[in-house]
Order: structure tokens, then C-alpha cells, then sequence
């Protein structure tokens, strides 16, 4: 799950970049675009631990294309500082977001189905131990 | 319970299995991690040269070539490219050899084929892009007349990646073009690309690899 763990530090870093880079009061959207982003980026990282909700990171490649698309196309060039931050963050976002919650072990669907129910595995992967 | 020269099922699969020509397992981790710290490194030195752009740093260090690395980083071209990207070159550098990190370091050791679509997108961010970077930085030297010491430096790094990571990918590229062969069916190649287990695919798979020594 170290993906989910770094969108959940990337979408806290949104939240706090408008006052790192002190977006200034008429760039409502900015502010908005920066709050709300990493408010679902972070959300959608978390649910992605629950195993009901665990696709959920990849609605954060849409939170992503969102960021660049607005940091880019948002003001004119030169872009400022924040809108920079968007188009840098959404980038690394789209990377982090299409890696599997339990990465380092082989996929749900290649073990034996008979044997153990899904949350069982599940559970085993948590674990991070290796294969027998 | 002895170890299955098959990736599927999972649980009794041999995870370290060698692919011939190569005498290794290419997505062991000892052929992984030299990967990931490499492109660490080049994400450091390409931020840095970032931050000289963004003029977080005033000066860019150079032990050979002097101030022609800030010619070479406020060229026409890097600043055609922070017109069109709307963030600097150097930093969309930094962000794909963060990438060839991040991509190198996700998925089991026998990714290859659980999960080829990672390795083949693994591959494109280390291949071509680092082939087209480190011809530009060349074209860079060879046509503006200017060279950047630590341009160059990243580019190596890219040459060296691409040598590095090449067969991860072709063993990947291979599974793919033995499903093909042995189903006809594109469809085929497709489920074996996004890693789902199917008999025909992990028969491929099997007839592709030996025990590791």
C-alpha cells in the first residue's frame, strides 16, 4: 500500500500549498482547486484500504488529468508558482495512482481460488510477508 | 511443496525462475533496486537543475563546461518548452526518472508476467524517453554549441537504465508475442498484457523459463 501512503502525503501537501506558495485572494479557484483535490486525494487513498472500496485510488487518475488540465491551461504563461504545483503534483499522481494496493505481491487472481476466501489474502498481503 | 515452473497458481509458483538467454530472474530485486537508486540519483540531479530554472538556486554547478550549463538550461529551446509544458524541462525530467523509480519498484518478482502491462509501461518511461533525452542533450551540445556537465551526467544515467532494464521488457515483450503465436487471438494478448491467468499464457510462460541455478 505505499502507494496509497505517498497520494495521502501528496494530497495533504495540496492542501497545505496554498499557503506555501501564497496563492493570492482573487484565485478562488486556485484555493478551491487545491482544497478539493487533495481532500479526494487523500480520501480516495484511504477507501482504497477498505476492500469494498479498494479501486478507489483510481479515481484519483481523474483528480490527476483534472490538475494538470487546470494548472496548465488555468492562467496564462508563465504560470505562477501554484498553478505550477498542480501541473507538478497531478504528473506525479497519475504515476503513483495506477500502482496496485498490494504491489509487491503477485495479483488476487493468479492465487488458488479454492483454498482461502479473497479477504484471507487480503489479509496475508497486509502482512507483506513472503510466499511459502 | 515443490515450486511450479507455471506463474499460476501463485501460491506454488517459483517466483525466481531464469530467462533465458539471461542467466537471472530479471525482476529480482537485485536487478530491480540498482534501477530504482540510479534513477533516484538522476531525479536529484535533474531537480536541481530544475530548481536553477525555477531560480530557487542561483547558479548551477559545472566543473567542465562552466557557465555554458546556463546557457544550455535558459536556452530558446528550454524556454520554448516551459512555453508548452508550462513547467520547466528539467522538471519533467526529474518527474520521468521518478517514475523509472517508482515503476521499477512495483510488483513481485515475477511481474513480468503477473503483470506485463507495469513492466511494458516501466520500459516506455525508461526506453524511449531516456533514448529521446539523452539525443537531445547531444543535439543540445552538437547544434547550440553549448554543453552541460550534468546534462550529460543524465543522460549516461538514461543510457545506463535503458541497458539495465531491457530484459524485464523483453521478457514481458516475449510472453506477449508467445500468447499470440500460440492463441492467434488478440484478445489473447490482451488478457495477458492487463495479467490475467489463463492456461494457454502460463503454458507460454512455463515453456520461456528455467529453474534458477
Amino acid at each position: 500500500m505505499w502507494a496509497r501512503d505517498v497520494e495521502v502525503m501528496l494530497g495533504v501537501w495540496l492542501i497545505i500549498s496554498p499557503f506555501v506558495f501564497v496563492h493570492s485572494d482573487e484565485a478562488t479557484l486556485l484555493w478551491a482547486s487545491d482544497f478539493a483535490a487533495g481532500g479526494l486525494v487523500a480520501t480516495f487513498a484511504a477507501l482504497s484500504y477498505w476492500r469494498p472500496t479498494r479501486h478507489a485510488h483510481l479515481l484519483t487518475l481523474l483528480v490527476a488529468l483534472w490538475l494538470v488540465a487546470f494548472g496548465r491551461f488555468g492562467a496564462a504563461s508563465p504560470l505562477p508558482p501554484g498553478m505550477q504545483n498542480e501541473i507538478v503534483i497531478g504528473l506525479l499522481l497519475m504515476m503513483f495512482a495506477i500502482i496496485p494496493n498490494y504491489a509487491t505481491q503477485p495479483p488476487d487472481v493468479w492465487f488458488d481460488q479454492s483454498d482461502q476466501t479473497l479477504s484471507m489474502r487480503a489479509h496475508r498481503a497486509s502482512l507483506g510477508g513472503n510466499r511459502p | 511443496m515443490s515450486q511450479s515452473l507455471r506463474g499460476f497458481p501463485a501460491d506454488s509458483a517459483d517466483l525466481s525462475v531464469v530467462i533465458p538467454p539471461w542467466k537471472h530472474n530479471p525482476s529480482a530485486w537485485s536487478q530491480r533496486i540498482p534501477i530504482c537508486i540510479l534513477a533516484l540519483v538522476a531525479t536529484v540531479i535533474a531537480a536541481y537543475m530544475a530548481m536553477y530554472q525555477w531560480r530557487i538556486v542561483d547558479d548551477v554547478w559545472d566543473p567542465v563546461f562552466g557557465e555554458q550549463s546556463r546557457k544550455v538550461l535558459d536556452s530558446d529551446v528550454a524556454k520554448q518548452m516551459y512555453g508548452w509544458f508550462g513547467i520547466h524541462d528539467a522538471a519533467l525530467g526529474a518527474l520521468a526518472y521518478l517514475g523509472d523509480a517508482i515503476f521499477g519498484l512495483a510488483g513481485s518478482t515475477r511481474r513480468w508476467q503477473y503483470r506485463p502491462w507495469l513492466v511494458i509501461l516501466f520500459g516506455i518511461d525508461v526506453i524511449p524517453l531516456g533514448l529521446v533525452s539523452a539525443i537531445l542533450v547531444v543535439a543540445q551540445g552538437t547544434i547550440v554549441g553549448y554543453w552541460c556537465f550534468l546534462c550529460l551526467v543524465t543522460a549516461a544515467i538514461s543510457l545506463a537504465l535503458v541497458y539495465m532494464a531491457i530484459d524485464e521488457v523483453y521478457a514481458s515483450l516475449k510472453l506477449l508475442y508467445l500468447v499470440g503465436k500460440r492463441t492467434g487471438s488478440a484478445k489473447a494478448v490482451w488478457l495477458a498484457f492487463i495479467g490475467r491467468p489463463f492456461e494457454s499464457a502460463d503454458q507460454a510462460a512455463a515453456d520461456m523459463v528455467r529453474r534458477a541455478a
